[in-house]
Formats: C-alpha cells, sequence, structure tokens
C-alpha cells in the first residue's frame, strides 16, 4: 500500500485523501505509472476546504488507476489487502486509527465497496454539491468527491467541510442547492428486486433493522435499474477513453525511453504505462463513440440515462429512499479480481444507478440507500440511527 | 468538355478578448513561447473549463454581421486525436448545436454581385504552435495558441472562382474587422482558412472528388492553390493523369504545389461528444438585442453617409470607412465640433502622423473621440493654436483628458484675448530689433514676418495670428 | 468486433495490445456488445439525451487574463523541453 505521509504528527483530525484528489505537497498518480510521482501546481477544493476547516490532509491512499477498478486492485503501486482480504487504502487508513475521515473521488464503485466491505460509513452527495476542482478527471458526467468515515456523524461532519459551491467548476451547484441540511425523516423504502442478486444477506439484515424502527420496507420491481449498468459502462469508458488521452509522455508524467518517432513516443508511451483495464476501457470508449457507434451506442446510453432517472424519480413520488447491496459477494481476495479485470464492469450492476443520475447515496451496515437529490441529511440521520 | 468549380471555405479568426475560451490565460498575440500557459491549456490534469463570455458575444456579433440565425441553446463538444499542438488530445468545439446557422454574404466580382450561404458559425479553442528545430531535428512545442478563442464559419459550396473566394474573403474580413471581432491579420495566423475543392462538368448537379487544402494563410497564396488545384483536377478528369482521391493536402506556395498528407487511416474518426463540464448556453432575448445593439453600421453605410450627409471627399471617407477605430473616433469628435472636414483632416493628417511615430495601424488609434472634438472646436473658435493644438493632441494619445479647455488653460495652450498684454509683448519686440523694423519700412515684407515670429515666440503661440499681424503693423505704422 | 477493428482502435488510441491481450479483450467486447443489445431493446424514441445529471445554463465567465503559474513552473515535469518549449521527435506535415 503506498501512503505518501505528509505530517506524522498524529492528529484527531488527520484526513486522507486519495490518488485522484489533487495537492502539492504529496504526489497524485491516479495509481497509474503514467503519473507515477507527479505533483500538480494546485490543490483540489476540497483539500482546500478540509484545510481550511482545520483538519489535516495527512496522507494519501493508494487508488486503482484512475478509480476505475473493484477496489484499487489495478493500482500500479499494489492492491491493499487486510488478512487475505481485498480492501481500499482509504478504508484500511480509517480501520487502522490513522485517519479520522477519507475524501475520495467515486468514480465507478470502489470507494462505496471499500467501505461497505470495511463496514464504514459512506456518503456520496449529489452531484455538483462539492467541486471537483482539482481532481484528475476520469467521468466528468458522474464522478463525485465521496466521504467514508467510522460513523455517520463523523462522515457527515466532514461532507459538510468539503461541500459548497465552486466558481472554478462549471457544474458546481449554486451555494444555496449545496446546503440541504433539512432532515426528512425516512418513512418508507424501496428494495429494488432488479439489484437483488448475489450476496444480499446485508440488505436483508437492514430490512430487518429498518422495520424494527418502524420504517416500512416494499419490494418493487423497478426493471429500468438494471439498465444503468449497461449505460453507465459505456458513458464512463467512453468519459475515459477521451479523458485520459492526455497523457501521451509529452507535457509531463511518463515517457518510454523506447521510441523513434512521435508515434512510437505515443504509443509505447501509453503501451508501458497504462493497465490492462485502462486500456480496455479505453478501446470500448473508443468504440462506442465512433461514427459508426455514435448514435446506437453512446447516444443511445445517454436518453438511457434519462429513462434510468425518470424511473428513479418516478419511485421517489412513493418512497423516501431506495435500499440495495454494494456489491455482489461480501469480501474478495486480491487475486480474484487481479485475475478478472472485469469484475468492476459486472460489479457497477449496484453502484451504476446512483452514479449515472449523480443522486445521493450513504453506505451503511454494508448496504446503500439511494436518495433524491439533496436527501443526504436524511439519509446520514437514518444511517445514525440504526 | 467545360468545367465548373464547386469551392467551399471554412474560415477561422481568432477572436478579440483578452483571456482564452475556457482558462484566464491572456489571449494576447505574441510573448515568449509558453509564457501565456497555465495547467489547463499545457492538459494537466484537474482544471475545469469555465467559458469566457466575450467569446459568446463575439460569436454572435460575428454571426449578426453575417446574416445569420441564431442558435439560442449553444453547447460545446469534444473532438478527439493526437497531434502535439493540442496538449488534451481534444479539442473542445461546438459540432452539434453551434451558435450560428444559415447566413448570407454578398460579394461583387467582375460577373456582378453574388451570395455566398453560410452553413454555420462554431466557437472553438485554438491549436498551439509547433516549431520544428533542424539543430536538435526534433519539433518544439508552443501552448501559448492553445485555447485562444476561435469561430470557424463554414460556407456552403457557392463560390465558383479564385477571384469569388479572395471577395468573400475581403468582405468577411471587413465585416469582422468593423464589427470588432477580431483582428483578422493573415500574418499573424488570426484569420485563416482551408479551402474545399471539386469540379464538375458544366451544369452537372453531382459534386464530383472533394480535396482540401488547410491552413492557407494568404490571399494569393490562396489565389495559387486554388488555380493550381482546379488544374490538376481538370487534367486528371480530362487525361486520367492520376486518380482524384477525397483526401487533405497541404499548399505550398514557395513550391507552388499541393501535396497529400498522411495519416489519413486515423483522420475522421474524432469521436465527438457533448462536453459535461461546460453547461450549454443560452441566449434569451436581453442578450440578444444588446448584441444586436451594438452591431456598427456596415462600412459602405458609413462611407457614404460621410460623402453625402457630411460632404467630405471620397477620398477622405475611404479612409476612415477602413478602419472601424476610425470611424468611432470620427463620429465622436464631429458630434462635439460638428466640422466633418476639419475632423477628417484631423484624424487623418495629424492622427496619423503621431500612430506612425508609434509604429501603430490605424485600427489601433484609442483616443478619445469627444476629447478630440473639443479640442478641433477650440482650434476653430482660435482659442487654442493650431502648433499648441498638435502639442495636446500628443497628450491625447498617452492619457484619457475629459476637459480639454481646462488642460489647455493648465498647460498655458489658451490663446490670449487680452490686446493690451499683445500690445505690450509687440512694443517690447519692436523695440529690441529697430532693424527689421526699418527694413520694413523700406519695403521688405519678409521683415514682419521675423517680427512677427519673434512675438509670436513671446507669446508661446497663444494668440489669434490675424489679431497679432493687425496690433504689429499698427505698432510698427505709429513709429 | 474483429481483429481488424481492434487493431484500428488501437492505433486511433495509441496503444499496442500483446496477442493474449488481444484475445481477452474480444471476449470482453462480446459482453460490452451485449449491453448495447439490451439498451438497443428500449425504446427512447422521444427521449431526450441526458448530458448533465443537474443541468445548469450560461456557466460564464468574465473576460479577465491572469497568470498563475510560470512556464518554468510547468514545464518542471516535462520529460524534454528545450528553451521554454516542450520537446518532442520531429513531425512531419
Amino acid at each position: 500500500m503506498k501512503m505518501y505521509i505528509a505530517q506524522t504528527e498524529k492528529s484527531a483530525k488527520n484526513i486522507v485523501v486519495d490518488d485522484m484528489i489533487l495537492t502539492t505537497d504529496m504526489p497524485t498518480s491516479a495509481g497509474s505509472k503514467m503519473l507515477d510521482g507527479y505533483i500538480s501546481l494546485f490543490q483540489a477544493e476540497a483539500a482546500t476546504k478540509l484545510t481550511d476547516a482545520g483538519y489535516k490532509v495527512y496522507a494519501k491512499a493508494n487508488t486503482g488507476e484512475f478509480n476505475l477498478d473493484l477496489m484499487g486492485e489495478t493500482s500500479y503501486y499494489g492492491a491493499v489487502e487486510t488478512d487475505g482480504v481485498l480492501t481500499t487504502a482509504a478504508a484500511k487508513a480509517i480501520k487502522d486509527g490513522e485517519a479520522m475521515a477519507a475524501v475520495t473521488l467515486e468514480v465507478n464503485g470502489s470507494s462505496a465497496r471499500g467501505a461497505a466491505l470495511a463496514g464504514l460509513t459512506y456518503v456520496k452527495p449529489t452531484y455538483g454539491t462539492v467541486s471537483r476542482f482539482g481532481t484528475i478527471p476520469a467521468v466528468c458526467s458522474g464522478e463525485t468527491v465521496c466521504v467514508t468515515a467510522a460513523d455517520a456523524a463523523t462522515a457527515k461532519e466532514v461532507l459538510w467541510a468539503v461541500k459548497g459551491h465552486d466558481d472554478k467548476d462549471g457544474t458546481s451547484l449554486p451555494q444555496e442547492k449545496c446546503v440541504f441540511d433539512e432532515v426528512k425523516e425516512i418513512k418508507k423504502v424501496a428494495v429494488a428486486k432488479s439489484l437483488m442478486t448475489g450476496d444480499v444477506t446485508k440488505v436483508e439484515e437492514m430490512k430487518a433493522k429498518l422495520s424494527a424502527q418502524g420504517v416500512e420496507v416494499v419490494e418493487i420491481s423497478a426493471e429500468e435499474l438494471l439498465l444503468a449498468k449497461s449505460a453507465w459502462n459505456i458513458l464512463m469508458s467512453a468519459e475515459v477513453c477521451n479523458n485520459v488521452s492526455k497523457y501521451d509522455g509529452v507535457k509531463y508524467g511518463y515517457r518510454t525511453p523506447n521510441y523513434t518517432d512521435l508515434d512510437s513516443l505515443y504509443t509505447n508511451s501509453r503501451t508501458e504505462a497504462f493497465g490492462y483495464l485502462t486500456k480496455s476501457v479505453i478501446l470500448f470508449g473508443s468504440e462506442t463513440l465512433s461514427e459508426a457507434n455514435y448514435y446506437k451506442v453512446y447516444d443511445k446510453a445517454q436518453r438511457i440515462r434519462r429513462v434510468i432517472s425518470e424511473a428513479i424519480a418516478k419511485v421517489f413520488g412513493e418512497f423516501d429512499a431506495i435500499l440495495a447491496p454494494v456489491s455482489s459477494k461480501s469480501a474478495y481476495t486480491a487475486s480474484e479480481a487481479v485475475a478478472n479485470p472485469y469484475m468492476a464492469y459486472e460489479e457497477s450492476l449496484y453502484i451504476a444507478p446512483a452514479m449515472i443520475t449523480g443522486l445521493p447515496v450513504v453506505v451503511t451496515d454494508g448496504v446503500q440507500l439511494i436518495g433524491p437529490a439533496f436527501s443526504e441529511s436524511s439519509l446520514l440521520a437514518l444511517a445514525e440511527k440504526i | 468538355m467545360k468545367y465548373e468549380t464547386v469551392i467551399g471555405l471554412e474560415v477561422h479568426v481568432e477572436l478579440a478578448t483578452k483571456s482564452k475560451i475556457f482558462c484566464s490565460c491572456s489571449a494576447e498575440f505574441g510573448g515568449e513561447q509558453n509564457d501565456h500557459v497555465c495547467p489547463a491549456c499545457a492538459g494537466m490534469p484537474g482544471m475545469l473549463p469555465i467559458v469566457n463570455k466575450k467569446v459568446v458575444d463575439l460569436g454572435m456579433t460575428a454571426g449578426m454581421m453575417l446574416n445569420c440565425d441564431i442558435n439560442r441553446v449553444t453547447t460545446f463538444d469534444k473532438k478527439s486525436y493526437y497531434y502535439p499542438d493540442l496538449p488534451n488530445a481534444y479539442q473542445t468545439t461546438q459540432w452539434f448545436s453551434p451558435i450560428c446557422v444559415n447566413g448570407r454574404v454578398d460579394i461583387e466580382t467582375s460577373n456582378g454581385p453574388k451570395s455566398i450561404r453560410i452553413k454555420q458559425i462554431h466557437m472553438e479553442e485554438d491549436a498551439g504552435k509547433l516549431v520544428h528545430d533542424d539543430w536538435s531535428d526534433t519539433t518544439l512545442v508552443d501552448f501559448n495558441r492553445t485555447s485562444v478563442p476561435l469561430i470557424e464559419i463554414v460556407s456552403q459550396p457557392d463560390i465558383s472562382s479564385a477571384e469569388e473566394a479572395i471577395a468573400y474573403l475581403e468582405r468577411l474580413r471587413d465585416l469582422l474587422r468593423f464589427a470588432k471581432v477580431s483582428d483578422c491579420r493573415w500574418e499573424q495566423g488570426s484569420m485563416r482558412c482551408d479551402v474545399n475543392l471539386s469540379i464538375r462538368p458544366e451544369g452537372s448537379d453531382v459534386l464530383g472528388v472533394r480535396t482540401e487544402m488547410k491552413n492557407m494563410n494568404s490571399l494569393s497564396a490562396i489565389t495559387r492553390a486554388i488555380k493550381y488545384e482546379v488544374a490538376r483536377h481538370t487534367r486528371a478528369l480530362e487525361t486520367g493523369s492520376e486518380e482524384l482521391v477525397q483526401e487533405t493536402r497541404r499548399w505550398d506556395d514557395n513550391e507552388g504545389k499541393s501535396y497529400a498528407m498522411r495519416n489519413k487511416e486515423t483522420a475522421g474518426d474524432y469521436r465527438y461528444f457533448p462536453d459535461p463540464n461546460v453547461m450549454p448556453v443560452v441566449i434569451d432575448d436581453e442578450w440578444f438585442d444588446r448584441i444586436e445593439k451594438s452591431l456598427p453600421e456596415l462600412p459602405e453605410v458609413k462611407r457614404a453617409k460621410y460623402i453625402d450627409e457630411l460632404g467630405l471627399s471620397e477620398y477622405d471617407a475611404d479612409i476612415l470607412a477602413d478602419s472601424r477605430a476610425l470611424c468611432d473616433v470620427f463620429d465622436a469628435a464631429y458630434a462635439v465640433c460638428g466640422n466633418a472636414k476639419e475632423t477628417a483632416n484631423w484624424i487623418i493628417t495629424e492622427c496619423m502622423q503621431v500612430l506612425n511615430k508609434k509604429k501603430m495601424t490605424a485600427d489601433m488609434l484609442a483616443i478619445n473621440g469627444t476629447s478630440l472634438g473639443q479640442l478641433i472646436k477650440l482650434v476653430m473658435e482660435d482659442k487654442v493654436s493650431r502648433p499648441n493644438a498638435k502639442r495636446i493632441l500628443a497628450s491625447l494619445f498617452d492619457k484619457d483628458i475629459a476637459d480639454v479647455e481646462e488642460f489647455a488653460k493648465q498647460s498655458g495652450f489658451i490663446v490670449s484675448n487680452d490686446t493690451s498684454f499683445i500690445e505690450n509683448i509687440v512694443k517690447e519686440v519692436i523695440a529690441g530689433d529697430p532693424k527689421s523694423v526699418a527694413d520694413f519700412k523700406g519695403g521688405k515684407e519678409k521683415a514682419l514676418m521675423a517680427l512677427f515670429g519673434k512675438c509670436m515666440k513671446q507669446l508661446k503661440g497663444n494668440a489669434n495670428p490675424q489679431v497679432l499681424r493687425e496690433i504689429l503693423i499698427a505698432e510698427i505704422n505709429k513709429i | 468486433m474483429d481483429i481488424k477493428t481492434l487493431e484500428r482502435l488501437q492505433k486511433l488510441n495509441q496503444l499496442n495490445l500483446t496477442e493474449e491481450e488481444t484475445d481477452t479483450l474480444l471476449g470482453f467486447f462480446e459482453t460490452a456488445e451485449k449491453d448495447a443489445e439490451i439498451l438497443s431493446t428500449v425504446n427512447t424514441e422521444n427521449v431526450e439525451r441526458m448530458v448533465y445529471v443537474m443541468p445548469m445554463t450560461n456557466i460564464i465567465r468574465e473576460d479577465i487574463a491572469k497568470k498563475l503559474f510560470t512556464r518554468d513552473q510547468l514545464q518542471e515535469q516535462a520529460p524534454e523541453a528545450m528553451d521554454g518549449y516542450w520537446q518532442v521527435p520531429r513531425t512531419v506535415d
């Protein structure tokens, strides 16, 4: 596990940020050989806000390459395991008592899975409420800065420190939209049958807990949620393809020693520095945007995004939240994740509905609760209660 | 067989903004290599694009000048390809909803008037500059021009000769310069042109095989390139000397030949998609009206007005109407002083002289026209002498002077109307130069000029020459 | 998806796959194409595409120039730079 320790002094205010959040006093590598040792000239707005609020951004947590994978197994610096079980470096830092919270860029579900499998509380706020300025871009239309902590109160405290409007991010919502202090009691929760695949033990446990608290839990079909995975994988791949094309060995970052001309400089630098999953995503993403496929595949996925968004809005007309699993299994080993590079593509089944719509998610007790936009306070209040 | 030529032009114009389109770097021409660069336009991760409002203003202005429909909702898209002058490996442009569509430019050639239709105008970012270094046999990359705002004006294939192409480009340049959209300097690359050309049997409505010549940067090169390509296409069709293929070609103006460019296999697959980081720009009525109101009169309308209504000579009107800056100063100055001929003289002779000394062009005239009008009025009212007025004019180039009369007073440039004061000076001068007085009385007219000059010098130029002359003769006659 | 398309894609994206990677990727493309097929069964005729999940309009800035960093700072991590330029092998065209 790669952790850059900037300050060694132990502090109750220590926050770990992941390798997608730019900092000026520690390298930011996006888990890639391409950006090994890269030091940004400026820092992420989230890091500035943390410092301004009196927190210490004390270390950098390892991620998978561009945070696309299951839980960091594609990192140039290797996977992180605890007792033979795959975990994220950010989750480990919290479990080990090093950090009070982790602030990470959720790109494709790895932060949510890391939190869920480590039994931590995680909140991915509504898209646009935390500035993405100074984060390494991968899937700009959906990725969101999120917070993981040992409990809901701490997660809330840190999220409240990093959220807010930022003029430097053109997708940052107006300040009044970033307040969302109001707590609405969650009385009715929907369980989407379409997402109830794999190990659903934690969801069943949660259902029982919720019922015990007097929350009504109802199973719904919501077939549209199944489409999210396919649509998200297309949009995700296309955007990643475009966003990582700037890494070419010319301006900064890895340059191959093996080149004779511009073409071989580009190709060998990228071939040698990118991992297999990133390469697959680039090539698939490129194909979804090709002239022949654009309307059939990419544009179609953008329309499906609206179909899903409207279907979820309809659910929220009747329910206060959607309860779903975060992953298909309760534990993974690094070797199985490495052996199946497309695991993240399959596992995005669970996190894709919230990623593709930008809706808030709270992970608690190993499950996720998806809420309507700006319902973070309500979701966190429920998580704190149970 | 007789052939006809079908030409469509794609013209790139760099917009006259202070900063770049998506980041705050300076967009000024020149500067040391890579001095107008930030992490965003150097392709580093983490900065996000925010659209420069002035770019939209100028895009709309261009569209209105070219009789286009303005798309009230306009969006930005990413176009991907690899080249060292493109640091992000994508260019942000407008593919799905460009700011302007369906325009028209009217031209005049030896065949009479003709309309060239505009297909669309879109906003986008420029690429950087590559310098080939022979010594190290490498290519050097300068990102100063990267992300400088551009509009691309795409014509319909309505142009049928080099002459028409030139007339269209000259007209485009006049209109865009006049509306202050761009300085349109071919030599600095702020105006560039891609030429799409094909030929077909006369009267046919099927288009022939089209070739594209990119980045043409002078009218003479465009003329030569069009003539060369027409000849090449004609020869190919008539003799089968080569098979025409749809391709991009590079024009070598030194050799007077065009060459096919390599990298054909990947060209064209630009994988456009909407940029999720840039929200749509919505142009409401207020914004639309503000830009519409700011549009200048067309240069030919100005010219006709200057001649017909203000009585200026064609020569003067031509010079003024060629530059929006001259027109603006003229209109403001004329509004104050009410004398068109004087105002034209002051601008065309005196202002241009100062500009020449500063090695500046007419477009760079930036003095306050109202102040110039005040100054001309002071001269017309004999309150300031001409030589002193020129001194005040020089000051107008350096600073904004709101009250020119007050400035003239403070600088001691106001003509004295105090005749007794002038008489005293005249008496002193006469007393000090009896020889000249005697010469004048002896019939030497020149001697009077010497005395006049001495008086004027003593008066620091602040006397009405007519009044001074009368007093001088009266005083001499008293002797 | 065939080898030829995959070769074109690699070229377009400046990547080289090993033979083994190519085989695995062809398998992946098959799965990914199934994703696209699932979507094609949904009628989206009257559905607008959704580019922005939290749509806004006119996020624009005034035309003011600012200098953030020096050239030396920007080129500090350049693999190769000369006289204030980034440097690459000689390009043709």
